[in-house]
């Protein structure tokens, strides 16, 4: 099983990135809220594993 | 791979705040319900802040300065005009961003209950980055 991480990189500007391994779905929506802050989120991207993780999710309930 | 944000950060946290500006060298006063800022220019309308660095830590300044809570619940940086231009400007207030955010994610992520794995300082053309990387354990 893949590991989850997080990892936020913070400049001298006043940004931070945030970016996710190994999440897929509404797991990362969690994480997210969590390592944000109240912050303003200026650009947010889901990734291919994302879709990957909700198209799973979606054939589980299927059955 | 699963997402990715790029975030602008907002200061709310006094305990935060308070935390960066004393690593960056400085001792605050806190006052709740505000204090005046003293200025270069007696005849200046004196201005209220909730936290105060007094112009003797300031190198160079002009006047204090301070950080006021909002009513959206944010703090905002008042200071002297002229100390925009005299190092404490927007690098100054990126610099404090920088150290409220590395503390405050550090914070949250104890309770939360993710366990850092690595912290690094990296130097880039347009200062230096901060990465902290965390594994969540569930």
């Amino acid at each position: 099983m893949q590991e989850k991480t997080i990892t936020i990189t913070i400049d001298e500007r006043g940004n931070s990135t945030l970016d996710l391994e190994g999440f897929a779905g509404h797991g990362c929506e969690k994480v997210f809220d969590d390592f944000r802050g109240g912050d303003i989120v200026k650009v947010e991207r889901k990734k291919p594993a994302y879709y990957t993780g909700q198209q799973i999710e979606r054939e589980k309930s299927r059955r | 791979m699963s997402k990715y944000s790029v975030n602008q950060t907002v200061l709310r946290e006094e305990k935060y705040l308070v935390e960066a500006l004393k690593e960056m060298g400085y001792e605050t006063e806190v006052h709740p319900e505000g204090a005046p800022l003293n200025s270069y220019y007696s005849e200046q309308e004196a201005k209220v802040a909730n936290i105060i660095i007094r112009r003797d830590q300031l190198r160079g300044a002009y006047g204090d300065v301070g950080f006021v809570r909002q009513p959206d619940a944010q703090f905002g940086v008042i200071k002297d005009e002229l100390d925009e231009y005299r190092g404490y400007g927007a690098r100054w207030l990126g610099r404090v961003q920088q150290l409220y955010k590395e503390k405050q994610t550090l914070a949250m992520a104890r309770t939360k209950g993710y366990t850092l794995k690595n912290r690094e300082v990296i130097e880039t053309s347009q200062g230096e980055q901060v990465r902290l990387q965390f594994v969540a354990r569930r």
